[in-house]
C-alpha cells in the first residue's frame, strides 16, 4: 500500500514543516524522497491522518509545496 | 596561562561544548541530508536544532535563514560577492577588518566604489551623519562591524541600518566581537546580512560561522555543488539556506557551536557583558594610572564600547610587549589585528597591544597582567 507524502525543497523545510505541525496537534514524520519526478532525490513529510489539512497549514505558514509523492507503507508509522 | 586574546578565539571552550563535540562523533556520525537512515535523520535534527537555537537567540524569521559558514569572513565574503555588482557602491566604517577591507579591494577591480565613513567613539550622532554623507545614489549596501576587533568601539547599528534603509540600500553587520556579548536581534535592529563567528562569543570551535539572512532575502552563490537534495537539477537550490552550503557540513562543529550558545544563554548574555566591561574598566581606570601606558579611547562605557582594549607601552614596540607577556604565561594580542584602517584612523602605526577577556577571566588574572606590565623594562 502507498501513502501520500508532501515534497518539500531541503530537509531545513521538511523539519520545519514536521515542527509547524506538530505545533498544531498534527502528527508527521520526515521522511527521505529517493527520486523526485524531475528534480531527483529530496525530503518530505509524511502525514498520516489529514494530510490536506496538514497541507494547508503548511502553506499559510509560508512552507513551499513542491507537491505530493507516495510512500510505501512501514509498519509502526 | 592567562589568556586575554578572546578577541581571536574565546579559550577555554566551555566543558558542554567540548562534551557535546565528542558525543557528536558517536551520535551523529552520518551525513546529514543526504539520506533516510536514522543516524542520517538524527544528524539532520542535531543541525536543525542548532539552527534553530541561533535563530531564536538572533530573533531571525526562522531556522531556514541560518546559514553555516566556516569562517565570519567567509560569511562576509558571501554576502559581498553575492549582492555587488559593476557599478554598486559601497559605504564601510574606519574601522573594519580586513574580512570586510580585502574583499572590497578585489571587487574595486569588477567596478565597485566604496566610500569610508568615519567614526566619532562615544558621538552616535556624528558617527550616523558621517555614514548620511557617505551614502551615494549608487550605495547598495552598507557594511560595518558591530564593534572594533581593536578599539572596542561600538557603532550604532539599528541607525545606520534606518539610514541605508532610507536610502534603498542594504546593511551588512559583522557582529564577530558582539555576538554572544551584546544583545543583538536581527528584527528590531532591521540587518539585513549578519555575519559572525562561532568560535568567539558564542563559545563554538573554530572553523564555525553563521550568516543569517532576512526571510526571503537571495544572494549569488560564492560556491556550487551538492546540497543533498534535487540531485539531477544542475542548477544550485534556490532556497536557503542549503543554497549556500555545499558541500558536507563541520556536523563536530555546528554541535558544539550549539552547546556554545547554550552555555551563552545558560549565563545570561547581559551578565556577560557586564561581568567582562567590570574587567575592562578596571584594567582602563589601572593603566590610566601608569604614566608610561598609552590608551587610546575615552573610559569605555556600556553603551559605546564592547571589552576589547587597546594600549601601548611609551616606546616600546607592542610586539615586544607580547613577546613579554607570553614570557610571562600571558597570551595576548599585538600588531595590527589584521584591522590597518582602525589602526590608521587611532594614528597606532606600529600596533597596539590588545587585551579581551572572557567569561572565564578573573579580577584576579586582570591584576596579574597589570603587575607584569607594572614591572616591565625596557631592554638594554
Amino acid at each position: 500500500m502507498h501513502e501520500p507524502l508532501i515534497l518539500v525543497s531541503s530537509i531545513t523545510y521538511a523539519m520545519k514543516g514536521k515542527r509547524i505541525l506538530e505545533q498544531r496537534g498534527i502528527r508527521a514524520y520526515v521522511e527521505r524522497i529517493p527520486r523526485t519526478r524531475e528534480a531527483g532525490c529530496g525530503y518530505g513529510i509524511y502525514v498520516p491522518a489529514g494530510i490536506d489539512e496538514a497541507e494547508r497549514q503548511l502553506r499559510n505558514m509560508g512552507i513551499r509545496i513542491l507537491g505530493r509523492s507516495e510512500r510505501k507503507n512501514v509498519a509502526g508509522l | 596561562m592567562i589568556y586575554l586574546d578572546n578577541s581571536a578565539t574565546t579559550y577555554p571552550k566551555p566543558m558542554l561544548v567540548k562534551n557535546r563535540m565528542m558525543q557528536s562523533f558517536t551520535n551523529f556520525g552520518a551525513n546529514p541530508g543526504r539520506s533516510g537512515y536514522s543516524m542520517s535523520i538524527k544528524t539532520g535534527e542535531e543541525v536543525f536544532a542548532c539552527r534553530n537555537d541561533i535563530s531564536d537567540f538572533f530573533h531571525a524569521d526562522g531556522p531556514e535563514c541560518v546559514v553555516f559558514q566556516p569562517s565570519c569572513t567567509q560569511a562576509i565574503n558571501t554576502v559581498l560577492k553575492g549582492l555587488l555588482r559593476d557599478g554598486d557602491h559601497v559605504v564601510v566604517s574606519d574601522l573594519e577588518h580586513n574580512a570586510v577591507m580585502r574583499p572590497l579591494k578585489k571587487l574595486t577591480k569588477s567596478g565597485i566604489g566604496y566610500t569610508v565613513a568615519a567614526t566619532c567613539p562615544g558621538d552616535n550622532d556624528r558617527t550616523v551623519a558621517s555614514f548620511r554623507k557617505a551614502i551615494t545614489p549608487l550605495t547598495k549596501l552598507v557594511v560595518c562591524t558591530h564593534a572594533s576587533n581593536v578599539f572596542g568601539i561600538r557603532l550604532p547599528i539599528a541607525r545606520i541600518a534606518a539610514l541605508a534603509h532610507f536610502y534603498g540600500a542594504k546593511i551588512c553587520v559583522d557582529c564577530a566581537q558582539t555576538a554572544g556579548i551584546v544583545p543583538i536581534d536581527i528584527e528590531d535592529e532591521k540587518i539585513d546580512y549578519l555575519c559572525s563567528a562561532g568560535h568567539k562569543g558564542l563559545y563554538g570551535p573554530m572553523g564555525t560561522g553563521i550568516l543569517l539572512l532576512r526571510s526571503g532575502d537571495s544572494l549569488e552563490t560564492l560556491i556550487e555543488g551538492g546540497t543533498g537534495t534535487q540531485s539531477r537539477e544542475l542548477n544550485q537550490p534556490q532556497e536557503p539556506p542549503e543554497r549556500y552550503e555545499s558541500g558536507t557540513q563541520n556536523i563536530s562543529g555546528i554541535s558544539g557551536l550549539r552547546a556554545g550558545i547554550r552555555f551563552v544563554n545558560g549565563k545570561g548574555i547581559k551578565n556577560i557583558y557586564v561581568k567582562e566591561m567590570n574587567l575592562i574598566q578596571y584594567l582602563y581606570d589601572r593603566l590610566k594610572e601608569m604614566s608610561g601606558v598609552q590608551l587610546y579611547t575615552e573610559r569605555p562605557d556600556l553603551w559605546h564600547y564592547v571589552p576589547v582594549l587597546s594600549f601601548n607601552l611609551r616606546g616600546v614596540h607592542s610586539e615586544m610587549v607580547g613577546e613579554y607577556l607570553a614570557g610571562r604565561n600571558i597570551a595576548v594580542r599585538c600588531g595590527f589585528h589584521c584591522a590597518p584602517a582602525a589602526h590608521d584612523k587611532m594614528g597606532t602605526t606600529e600596533g597596539t597591544v590588545r587585551i579581551s577577556p572572557s567569561v572565564f577571566t578573573s579580577k584576579n588574572d586582570i591584576d596579574i597582567l597589570l603587575g607584569q606590565i607594572r614591572g616591565f623594562r625596557r631592554p638594554k
